[in-house]
């Protein structure tokens, strides 16, 4: 018999409302692909970073624009999944939304640190001219602090939505590393950036990558 | 006194596909046929009755040449729902 011409109780009216409700509900599926390249991307440039200053040499081109080459493939995949998405829940609206100020406030901190370490640099060069050695005072080791900050934001926030508990965990160890990179020098930093980039995005992502594969093998 | 269930939803397959769309933002013509477990043709007709009472947005568009029909709950469709499980309550709890 068609859906249509059963009779239902009131209770049988109850049960398929829930039951719909967990059917919506339980059809989350990221393929993780997205947490990995960003992982990847800062633990690769935060390493990088940090043999750069332990063994100093300087690579011909700043490694951190890696980043901006990599919103190419971002913007590929959110495109693509959002076109393969049969369904839109309003998580995923508050995600992308969430995400995206996060991208905008990391362009805005990037600018905004510019401009206080542009300030900065005479009032050090007066200071070495009068004192004659560098000031203890050194902004730039307190500026991944605010990155990891920020990284840890959208990460717990995606992690308690999502019920995807190794992405909380990994945010809440960006927010750890945030605190301690303040009592530390900035090659260490470049460590706590790169730890923190593979705890909160690189093993989530791999994580929900092999869920995405196991799922969809089950499901052809 | 008990409530009246609304006729419009008090069909299962109507029913199903207010509730699967009460939990998400959109849903594509496809989602439902999937989770409701229903013919396309009894789909179509359900979801027609639903848009006729206003308690559904249908917009048809194409992606990759392909015609896709996504669904959309409206203000009016997520009132109807609320009364109508009031209803249901009302049954079920006669003294509450």
């Amino acid at each position: 018999m068609a859906m249509e011409e059963q009779k239902m109780t009131e209770k049988e009216s109850l049960e398929l409302i829930s039951k719909m409700i967990n059917k919506a509900k339980n059809n989350y599926h990221d393929s993780g692909i997205g947490p990995i390249l960003w992982g990847s991307v800062i633990t690769l440039c935060s390493l990088v970073t940090y043999f750069q200053i332990r063994f100093q040499f300087k690579l011909p081109f700043d490694i951190w624009l890696l980043t901006l080459i990599a919103i190419v493939p971002q913007v590929l995949i959110v495109a693509k999944e959002k076109k393969n998405n049969k369904v839109r829940s309003y998580d995923d609206h508050i995600m992308d939304a969430v995400w995206m100020c996060f991208g905008i406030s990391i362009f805005l901190l990037i600018f905004i640190n510019a401009n206080i370490v542009k300030q900065l640099n005479p009032v050090f060069q007066t200071y070495i001219d009068v004192k004659g050695t560098r000031p203890e005072f050194n902004y730039s080791s307190f500026i991944t602090s605010f990155f990891l900050l920020l990284y840890g934001i959208p990460t717990i926030i995606t992690g308690s939505c999502r019920g995807m508990k190794p992405m909380l965990y990994g945010g809440i160890i960006c927010w750890i590393c945030c605190i301690i990179s303040v009592y530390t020098k900035i090659e260490w930093d470049m460590l706590l950036t790169a730890f923190s980039a593979i705890c909160a995005w690189l093993i989530p992502g791999i994580i929900l990558w092999s869920r995405y594969k196991k799922m969809r093998t089950t499901n052809v | 006194m008990f409530k009246e269930l609304d006729p419009i939803l008090h069909s299962q397959l109507r029913l199903a596909v207010i509730s699967l769309l009460i939990s998400v933002k959109e849903a594509e013509f496809t989602f439902l046929k999937e989770k409701t477990n229903s013919t396309a043709g009894n789909l179509s007709v359900q979801i027609n009755k639903l848009k006729d009472a206003g308690y559904i947005d249908v917009t048809k568009q194409f992606s990759n040449n392909y015609p896709q029909t996504i669904c959309k709950i409206t203000a009016k469709g997520i009132d109807a729902f609320e009364g109508y499980v009031k209803a249901l309550q009302s049954y079920m709890n006669p003294n509450g």
